[in-house]
């Protein structure tokens, strides 16, 4: 392979998989080394496009898509069909209240177990204090203490904007989820099914949820939460 | 009279899963495509912009997306529609970002002197240049789904692939040249 097709293919994609590259470079020390300096440019060219990412970006995403849901309705029709509008979604929404006071939040709780793992990697580290920052919202605090936080973001737990924090532990992951009491459905004290153990209770305004796998780190992060975390009314 | 409306209605049901679809989406790949518009657009708040609204879309459309794998570039192809609706909107209100002097538009320092001016690199290639080698190295695109992407055929795309790798290493060696006479 001549000298200008060899550099045209590696500056086109440095990780080529072609084998008749792979066996020029081979034969040629040159050609390696000019492969070998590439490759390194395209570390660096790959850390250079990580460029840093508004740290609220993913709320922001999610809370605007609600809003705009509720918008839509408001601005382009004349008034008598907004009202005509309100009164569906009033009676949708009571009727969702009907149907939601039968039900509990457990469900939605495991579900939300299932997103612990793209969390945690999507996310990187967190600090306590942005952890109080998120809990200032719930009128909450939570003193050092509670073991590693290695997770702390929003989500919604039957539409209710819940704080899901995650806990490493030494047999693993613990989640603990912060919902504000006055908007929470019923929740069981215990519960679990085949995966998961979960406990929840009061502390003041937020009810507190944990769940894990492991039943004994569940009441540990309970006993914890009792007297780390305070919140006021 | 309220007996059977216990049950969760299957509307409201498939409103939640369509929700959760859409939280997963997002906490996934709001990063990648928060990049790849700053990288399409080098203003970091007409790409927030330009981001929401690729997001609000995306949940518009959320039950076309058959395959959670192909999700990424679904979005980068709704991402690049936004965009170019941009300049059907306001045609006369863009300002050129080549005319303006800003510091660095891409991203805020992080006193990396090699990632500045790779930064800097990557933002003075033209378009054409600039998607693709974006597409490759930071979506981590092959050459024929960029291709699909730009609706070009593929040995288009590895010429602009190689030309857009060729121009940052010019410009590289350049700074560094004018570096050493000024140091010099």
């Amino acid at each position: 392979m001549d000298d200008i097709t060899f550099r045209r293919t590696i500056y086109a994609d440095p990780f080529t998989k072609d084998p008749e590259v792979i066996e020029a470079a081979k034969n040629d020390p040159k050609k390696q080394a000019f492969w070998d300096d590439i490759k390194q440019m395209e570390a660096s060219l790959e850390q250079a496009m990580n460029i840093p990412v508004p740290e609220d970006l993913a709320e922001k995403l999610i809370l605007n898509q609600s809003i705009n849901r509720f918008q839509k309705h408001k601005k382009r029709q004349p008034w008598y069909l907004a009202l005509a509008a309100s009164v569906v979604l009033a009676s949708v929404l009571s009727i969702g209240l009907i149907n939601s006071s039968s039900g509990n939040l457990t469900n939605d709780v495991f579900a939300h177990m299932d997103h612990v793992a793209y969390e945690i990697n999507k996310y990187g580290k967190t600090d306590i204090a942005s952890v109080n920052n998120k809990l200032a919202s719930y009128n909450g605090q939570v003193k050092e203490g509670m073991g590693d936080i290695v997770s702390a973001n929003y989500c919604y737990l039957n539409s209710i904007k819940s704080l899901h924090l995650i806990i490493k532990g030494e047999q693993g992951l613990t989640s603990l989820f912060v919902v504000p009491s006055q908007l929470s459905k019923s929740v069981e004290q215990e519960f679990n099914n085949n995966v998961y153990t979960g406990s929840a209770f009061l502390l003041k305004s937020a009810k507190i949820i944990i769940v894990g796998e492991n039943a004994s780190q569940v009441a540990l992060l309970k006993e914890k939460a009792k007297q780390l975390m305070s919140f006021s009314v | 009279m309220f007996g059977n409306k216990t049950k969760e209605s299957p509307v409201s049901k498939d409103m939640m899963t369509k929700q959760r679809r859409y939280e997963a989406l997002v906490k996934a790949l709001h990063a990648d495509i928060f990049r790849y518009a700053v990288w399409l657009i080098r203003d970091r708040a007409i790409a927030e912009d330009v981001v929401q609204e690729t997001f609000l879309r995306a949940w518009k459309s959320l039950d076309s997306l058959q395959d959670e794998g192909a999700a990424k570039s679904w979005l980068i192809t709704i991402l690049r529609r936004e965009n170019a609706r941009r300049f059907e909107r306001k045609q006369f209100d863009l300002v050129d970002i080549d005319d303006v002097s800003v510091a660095d538009p891409v991203a805020p320092s992080d006193g990396n002197i090699e990632n500045r001016d790779l930064r800097r690199a990557i933002a003075s290639l033209s378009e054409e240049y600039r998607e693709p080698i974006v597409m490759q190295v930071l979506m981590g695109f092959s050459g024929d789904e960029i291709a699909e992407q730009l609706n070009l055929n593929k040995n288009t795309v590895m010429t602009r692939l190689f030309r857009a790798r060729s121009q940052i290493k010019d410009i590289l060696t350049k700074d560094n040249e004018a570096g050493v006479k000024v140091n010099g």
